[in-house]
């Protein structure tokens, strides 16, 4: 009994001890945030929300969202502002990230270009150059083959050694040396002819051929970033063809923030950068990697996130939070498409595929495809009213748009149908495949595309092939592909030659794989005005002959341009100075900007 | 001699599935490059070199200590992989002890008021936690106890605090106590609450079941009512008889559990942002990172290997009618 008694008695202690440790500890950590507490945010705590395609409105205050911890006036991390991100970074390279992957956005505030993109708008301003060039300042040479840039002076690098036009030279070098496949760096190779430096702040750059896009492709690229070469001398230097280590995963730039930590599958640390030649920054920042979207929004909602990477699907689950601001204006840049392949081999289309490989060369069959598609029922149903249905090849907010040149923007089932049965597909009909990563927009406009074309009265089936990521870009990367269509979006660029060369171009990087010359009624044409347009230097000229092009590509259409995307993001109400800019890497943020 | 023959074996194995399943360089494609991109690539990972040359890279790589680099993570796999396995197991292993203590105790409680109402109750409890499925439970915690009540945060640590100690284990309870930081500790242990009980608790209700019945069993045993008759308080018959020798098969089933909270990780880290193995391995399956996949088949394959025979030797020692190597 007396032995029962002691233990009883121990246990009783140890549990009592257990449980006030867990109550100090609790009431510790509260203390913790409690003492963060700073004024109240300016913005107020309505939530409002704009809707995309231009048309704003603003909801009403949330009216009982009893899941919101910090109380109105509460701000957390007041000293630090937390992004919530989708995926983990590849590489933290210019020289070897991918464009449009998760690396760009942190190359986007710890390295500096020679020029940006501002804040406002596709206009250029001077970055680590001091000037744009143009043929009036004289800093474009009358046959716009040279470009001069003059370097700023007193910039210095996060390891503490200054910017000179050294450093600008070694850097564009070293991305056309290593010329990684995973890179942008064909940006710089396809185009500059020699680059030199003049004297320690000046640095000139001589092109292949003149072009009109040097600046918006290949200056303000990511992979055109400015690095420390002695940060890269000290640790690998440049091999030809191979990628550095140390640069994967460090990054020593000019810019308003410094890299502090990379916790792989955790977060990515920056701070705030003292030696900053220019507007500082406010706020460190930490970037929480890898959440789900589901934990975006409760993270967000829990004030523990001041900022997410957001899509349309989010909006539902946030919209009437408290102290959450939703924003929606503006579009991105990166048309979602359905793209046709008219270079399909004998024998390689999925089981079930009843088409002719030359399906696709009858301009009436792609018509009849852009006229068929639920254009409506995409913009507002997966994008959830976020975007538009009025895009082009050349997508609204790039200089080149045409507004006035025509766009299938509506649904015409009797015209797909007459169409197709003038092409000699309806009634008879035709299987064939879609294929497309898995649950993302790509496969909801995917599965639109099936039910547009299965409510024809045809007899047509669409299967849709939704894949991971990985075998989806496996299968694109083919040549040639061995499927008919896919759904995928285009990659953001700031000028319009690049859509052009790059995506419907006959001889371009796409055209000649998907074999867009079989099927342009005039392929000479398409690839002569595109040529034209690169060097044309005069902005009216130019112009007018995009605005050709998007009448031609109307009659002939190598994609179905399923929507343009909003940009949509979520932030809490006591972030300031939040902008984004659709041009600069997603999430289109610059955090030097924002304070708590 | 066995044993290496079988790493070698299973290394095989490893390196023909991943040649199998998708693109080996699936990580660095992106839907932006073409062919000829793609060629250089193939290049750099040995692609276009017989298959067996291949595995001569790989195996020569696995051999002085290479495992290759992950592209999920951007480091090499080796630099990677401690600090992933060891979040992993301290996960595990608290998760264990939840489950453990909830499990013995709902079945000891239920147990011994067998057909009442405490019994009832408690089973419809510790059955629940395997009911429910596990993302959607976990999500059902976030939102009460970190949205809601923001009693608990999400993730493994906080940054700062983190940073502020050394890390010899990898284990961050355990390098805070070596540490002497009772504020790291406490970060540590804050953070490992919910994920711990969201996992343990859906292991609790087959260790309870198991418990319950076994001391239902034990408790109508003659010599418990012996233990009663020369008037032992019930209490320390329950205690020191009937429990004691419930735990006997109940233990057998926390060891097989411990393999479901090992599985139970990959969903549990990819919820709370664990940055454990399970979800760099669901990354790197997602992304096609083939490197990450075979070295993490290839550990989990070499470990079940070395756990298969230490298990024999046990055997061995245990009952002497085993003699290994006859």
């Amino acid at each position: 009994m007396t032995t029962g008694t002691k233990g009883a008695t121990r246990w009783r202690w140890l549990a009592m001890l257990l449980a006030f440790a867990m109550v100090a500890a609790a009431c510790t950590n509260a203390d913790d945030e409690g003492g963060d507490t700073t004024a109240p945010s300016d913005d107020g705590t309505t939530a409002t929300t704009s809707g995309g395609g231009g048309g704003d409105t603003t909801e009403p205050p949330s009216d009982g969202d009893t899941t919101e911890p910090p109380s109105d006036g509460e701000i957390k991390n007041p000293d630090l502002l937390v992004h919530a991100a989708d995926d983990e970074p590849l590489s933290l390279d210019p020289a070897g990230v991918e464009p449009g992957e998760g690396g760009e956005t942190v190359i986007l505030q710890v390295y500096e270009r020679l020029l940006e993109i501002g804040i406002e708008g596709p206009d250029l301003v001077p970055g680590l150059a001091t000037e744009v060039p143009s043929v009036d300042n004289g800093l474009i040479s009358e046959d716009g083959l040279t470009y001069t840039f003059p370097i700023r002076e007193g910039v210095t690098f996060h390891d503490g050694t200054d910017l000179t036009a050294e450093d600008v030279k070694y850097s564009w070098d070293r991305v056309m040396t290593m010329s990684l496949p995973e890179s942008a760096a064909d940006v710089l190779n396809d185009i500059v002819a020699e680059t030199r430096v003049v004297d320690d702040y000046t640095f000139e750059v001589d092109l292949q051929v003149a072009s009109a896009a040097f600046l918006n492709t290949a200056v303000v690229a990511m992979v055109s970033s400015i690095v420390s070469q002695d940060a890269v001398e000290a640790n690998g230097g440049i091999i030809e063809g191979e990628f550095n280590e140390f640069m994967q995963g460090d990054m020593v730039g000019t810019g308003a923030y410094a890299l502090t930590a990379w916790n792989r599958g955790e977060n990515i640390q920056m701070e705030v950068f003292d030696g900053y030649w220019g507007t500082p920054a406010n706020l460190d920042v930490r970037i929480d990697i890898g959440s789900t979207p589901d934990i975006r929004v409760l993270g967000l909602r829990a004030g523990d996130y001041d900022t997410i990477e957001a899509d349309p699907s989010f909006i539902d689950d946030i919209r009437g939070a408290e102290g959450v601001t939703i924003f929606g204006e503006g579009l991105t840049v990166e048309p979602i498409h359905v793209g046709f392949n008219l270079n399909i081999p004998e024998g390689v289309l999925p089981d079930g595929d009843t088409i002719p490989t030359d399906f696709f060369h009858d301009a009436r069959v792609r018509q009849a495809f852009n006229h068929a598609f639920d254009y409506e029922a995409f913009v507002n149903g997966a994008l959830g009213g976020f975007g538009d249905y009025n895009p082009h090849y050349i997508p609204q907010g790039i200089f080149g748009y045409d507004p006035d040149a025509p766009v299938y923007d509506a649904a015409d089932p009797d015209r797909a149908v007459e169409l197709l049965t003038e092409a000699g597909y309806c009634p008879d009909g035709f299987t064939v495949s879609v294929i497309t990563e898995e649950a993302n927009l790509f496969a909801v406009a995917a599965l639109v595309l099936k039910d547009s074309m299965e409510r024809l009265p045809c007899n047509i089936t669409i299967d849709v092939l939704a894949v991971a990521e990985a075998q989806f870009d496996d299968a694109h990367a083919q040549d040639p592909i061995e499927y008919a269509m896919w759904v995928k979006n285009a990659d953001p660029f700031a000028d319009p030659h690049s859509y052009m060369s790059s995506y419907q171009h006959p001889d371009g990087e796409w055209g000649e794989v998907h074999g867009f010359a079989n099927g342009y009624s005039d392929p000479e044409l398409i690839g002569e005005l595109i040529d034209a347009a690169e060097v044309e230097l005069d902005r009216t000229e130019r112009a007018a002959i995009y605005s050709e092009l998007q009448n031609l590509l109307y009659e002939d259409p190598m994609w179905l341009i399923a929507g343009q995307e909003g940009v949509v993001a979520a932030y809490r109400d006591w972030v300031q100075g939040w902008t984004a800019n659709p041009l600069w890497p997603r999430p289109s943020l610059k955090f030097a900007l924002m304070d708590k | 001699m066995v044993l290496p023959l079988l790493i070698v074996g299973v290394s095989i194995i490893v390196f023909a599935l991943t040649r199998i399943g998708g693109s080996p360089i699936g990580i660095y494609l992106s839907h932006e490059m073409n062919a000829e991109e793609v060629a250089e690539l193939e290049e750099r990972f040995h692609l276009n070199d017989p298959v067996p040359v291949q595995y001569y890279y790989w195996a020569s790589g696995v051999l002085t200590g290479d495992l290759g680099w992950s592209g999920v993570a951007a480091a090499p796999v080796t630099d990677v992989f401690p600090n992933k396995l060891a979040a992993t197991m301290e996960l595990a292993v608290a998760s264990a002890i939840v489950a453990v203590a909830l499990g013995v105790g709902l079945g000891t409680f239920a147990g011994a008021r067998r057909d009442r109402a405490p019994d009832h109750i408690t089973r419809v409890v510790a059955i629940s936690g395997a009911a429910m499925p596990l993302f959607w439970f976990a999500i059902l915690m976030l939102i009460v106890f970190w949205v809601g009540l923001g009693w608990f945060p999400i993730g493994r640590s906080d940054p700062e605090i983190f940073a502020s100690i050394a890390h010899p284990t990898g284990l961050y309870t355990v390098d805070a106590i070596l540490a002497g930081s009772w504020t790291a500790f406490r970060d540590a242990f804050w953070h490992l609450v919910l994920p711990a009980v969201t996992l343990g608790y859906g292991a609790t209700a087959i260790i309870a079941r198991m418990m319950r019945s076994s001391l239902v069993e034990e408790l109508q045993e003659d010599y418990v009512d012996a233990a009663r008759a020369k008037g032992l308080a019930e209490r320390l018959v329950l205690r020191r008889h009937a429990r004691r020798n419930a735990l006997i098969p109940t233990v057998t089933v926390i060891g097989l559990s411990f393999g479901f909270l090992l599985q139970g990780t990959v969903v549990a880290e990819i919820i709370f942002r664990w940055p454990g193995l399970g979800r760099w391995m669901a990354d790197s399956v997602l992304r096609g990172d083939q490197a990450t996949i075979m070295a993490y088949v290839l550990f989990t394959s070499v470990l079940f290997l070395f756990v298969n025979l230490v298990v024999d030797v046990i055997y061995a020692y245990l009952d002497r009618r085993v003699v290994l190597g006859s």
